[in-house]
């Protein structure tokens, strides 16, 4: 086994007395597609917060690439080749769809203090963009705002921006929540396309697609991760019958 | 929309003629405009474009007035720094203290971002009389205008066409800047500088990069006024500036390009106008101000090119004869205002009760008209307009509704 891209050793995360993390370990290898399972309220979306930069642990050591990224600020995790997406959506609603898309372009092609060039001139980028609209099904949105576009585009819009930096590291929190059966399956392929050569931790509820897609799974339960191994494993998993996936599994 | 450049190319040829279509007043009040509109064009880049409220831009005006009168001073203009030039000392003066502060100030956002902006600006404000090399006290620092290029710079009319070309040149500039990455980023920040940081950028340098260019436009502008007027007094640091160049802002609407640029240019023309007819000017600018905010909200210009660009089911022509048929009822409803304010305003200054005796109470003239006081007249006739015309209001949207039911 190859070294992990992304290791969490002895995470702890308190908000005061609320122990939301607790010691979770977890090696993420590089290329898997690793999905993180549990209930409402176990601590995935505080996982990916900790992991991004969103908020710093209270203990315990966060890896990526090898260099401990604890606390670092969102950008700076972002330029070591991190990027993600999240739950509640969280895009630019009073411009263009195009131009969210553009924004998150920018920033892989050094594009931030520029005030000499203009952003009509930016071939590279502004290709860039375009094939991202064709992939994640906006072309013929590209000009509504995006606060105009239905909740399961505004969701496509989401990946969208977090696949723009072209990142090492991709965290999507429940991507596909909100989106129709037909959208669900699309996202899944287009997930799938995207993130190879690439390492994907992903949270997600349906169960189908997260054991379709899921090189490995890690399942948390109140702030603990209980387990971790391949679909097989984690299907015949006595402990994550118990804990979590109890009738659904039956 | 696709009128927009030849209505620009009209517009730039109408002001270049200005001086021979116009009084020497009238030009006079066109160069406070001009320097009006820059100024507000450069808040609303921070304002309307960043969604950052600065609420002490008189400040980064006040250095910029103050460098370019030193800076005439100092250099005579000649030599490096020659009369039409002096504008950038104006610039670069606010540059370097926006990206100062621009530091502290975008550390924060909304409410506590305004709060340390007008900090800042009444901080200087109150140290400005203290300084006496630098703000001059209470007299000011003044400066003549020497010649420069071949041209005197002595007449209205050159000073006209410095502030002219200073002014569009810097509009110019402001567009270009809104179609850079930075001037994207901009809109960014203010959609949600959240995201920003967590596709990698830093939105506290981006947020003081933005408030530095801001300020060094308020500069060019704070250095065109003192140059229009030959000296620099620390009033221009007052938080009416400040206040004036928002209100300004808004009327015309903060985010969309041209918009704050004419609602500063309007608002000026409307004060220079009736600073001589009325000394409630304030009272209208404020009134104004909470009507536009409360029934057009986007502001003028952002109101009319929403209009333009969804006419809605009416078409373009329906539109425009619904919004005459309004605007001519609301012209009633504002002449009825206008007339009791402005009789109320006679009713109760201070010469006015010094005239009343034993019971008798003068006549009142206003619109060359005596009215008496206490008679219903005058308050039936302002009162009866303004009644009217909110009526005639009240009926069109009547129309449009039904026209509208009708149709569904
Ligand atoms: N900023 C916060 N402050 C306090 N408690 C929080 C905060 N964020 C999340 N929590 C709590 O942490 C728990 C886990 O939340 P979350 O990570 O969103 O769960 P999941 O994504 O697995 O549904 C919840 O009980 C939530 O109320
Ligand atoms: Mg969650």
């Amino acid at each position: 086994m190859s070294d992990p891209i992304l290791s969490l050793q002895n995470v702890h995360k308190s908000f005061g007395e609320a122990h939301i993390i607790r010691d979770a370990n977890l090696d993420v290898i590089p290329g898997e597609r690793h999905a993180v399972i549990g209930p409402n309220g176990a601590g995935k979306s505080t996982l990916f917060h900790l992991c991004s930069g969103q908020f710093a642990p209270s203990e315990g050591k966060i890896l990526l690439n090898g260099t401990n990224i604890a606390g670092l600020k969102p950008a700076e995790v972002n330029r070591r080749g991190l990027a993600r997406s999240f739950q509640i959506t969280n895009i630019f609603p009073g411009v263009s769809v195009f131009e969210n898309l553009r924004l998150a372009v920018m920033r892989k092609h050094n594009l931030q203090f520029v005030f000499w060039r203009s952003v009509a001139r930016l071939r590279r980028v502004n290709a860039e963009v375009d094939e991202l609209l064709t992939r994640i099904r906006l072309s013929d949105r590209a000009y509504s705002l995006a606060s105009q576009l239905s909740y399961s585009e505004q969701r496509s819009l989401e990946i969208g921006m977090t696949l723009a930096s072209d990142p090492q590291v991709i965290l999507l929190d429940e991507p596909m929540a909100g989106m129709s059966h037909e959208e669900t399956n699309y996202t899944a392929g287009l997930i799938r396309e995207i993130t190879e050569g690439r390492t994907l931790l992903i949270v997600e509820h349906d169960m189908g697609v997260v054991f379709s897609l899921a090189h490995r799974i890690s399942v948390l339960v109140y702030g603990e991760i209980v387990a971790t191994g391949t679909p097989e494993e984690i299907r015949g998993n006595a402990r994550v019958k118990e804990a979590y996936l109890g009738e659904e599994a039956a | 929309m696709k009128y927009a450049p030849l209505l620009l190319l009209l517009t730039v040829a109408v002001l270049v003629a200005l001086p021979w279509l116009v009084s020497g007043s009238m030009l006079n009040a066109a160069v406070q405009m001009l320097i009006a509109a820059l100024f507000a064009m450069a808040f609303g880049l921070l304002c309307g474009q960043a969604g950052l409220l600065s609420f002490g831009h008189a400040a980064y005006f006040g250095v910029g007035a103050f460098a370019a009168v030193h800076a005439m001073n100092a250099f005579g203009g000649e030599g490096l720094l020659p009369t039409p030039l002096l504008p950038l000392v104006g610039g670069a003066t606010g540059l370097v203290s926006g990206l100062l502060a621009g530091y502290f100030s975008t550390k924060r956002t909304g409410v506590y971002f305004a709060m340390i902006t007008l900090a800042l600006a009444e901080l200087l404000h109150a140290l400005a009389p203290h300084l006496k090399t630098v703000f001059g006290g209470e007299a000011g620092v003044s400066s003549f205008r020497m010649p420069a290029w071949g041209i005197g710079f002595g007449s209205l009319n050159d000073v006209y066409f410095l502030t002219l070309v200073w002014t569009l040149l810097c509009i110019g500039l402001l567009y270009l800047f809104s179609k850079t990455p930075l001037g994207r980023l901009a809109l960014g920040l203010r959609e949600n500088a959240h995201r920003l940081r967590f596709l990698g950028y830093n939105t506290h340098a981006l947020g003081t990069l933005i408030f530095a260019v801001s300020a060094m436009f308020a500069g060019v502008a704070g250095a065109l006024q003192s140059m229009n007027i030959e000296a620099a007094n620390y009033v221009v640091l007052e938080s009416h500036i400040s206040t004036a160049v928002v209100l300004n802002s808004f009327i015309g609407g903060v985010r969309v390009f041209l918009g704050p640029a004419i609602g500063g240019a309007v608002m000026t023309f409307f004060g220079h106008v009736t600073s001589d007819l009325t000394r409630v000017w304030l009272l209208y600018q404020g009134i104004i101000f909470v009507l536009v905010m409360m029934f057009l909200p986007r502001g003028i210009v952002g109101e009319l090119v929403e209009r333009l660009r969804s006419p809605g089911s009416e078409g373009f022509a329906g539109t425009l004869g619904t919004t005459l048929m309004r605007l001519a009822s609301l012209a009633v409803a504002a002449f009825g205002g206008v007339f009791l304010v402005e009789f109320l305003q006679r009713f109760l200054s201070a010469e006015y009760r010094a005239g009343v005796q034993e019971g008798i109470w003068p006549n009142i003239t206003l619109f060359s008209h005596d009215w008496a006081p206490l008679s219903v007249l005058p308050w039936g006739f302002g009162f009866g307009l303004f009644g009217l015309g909110i009526a005639l209001v009240v009926m069109v949207n009547r129309r449009v509704a039904a026209r509208k039911e009708a149709q569904a």
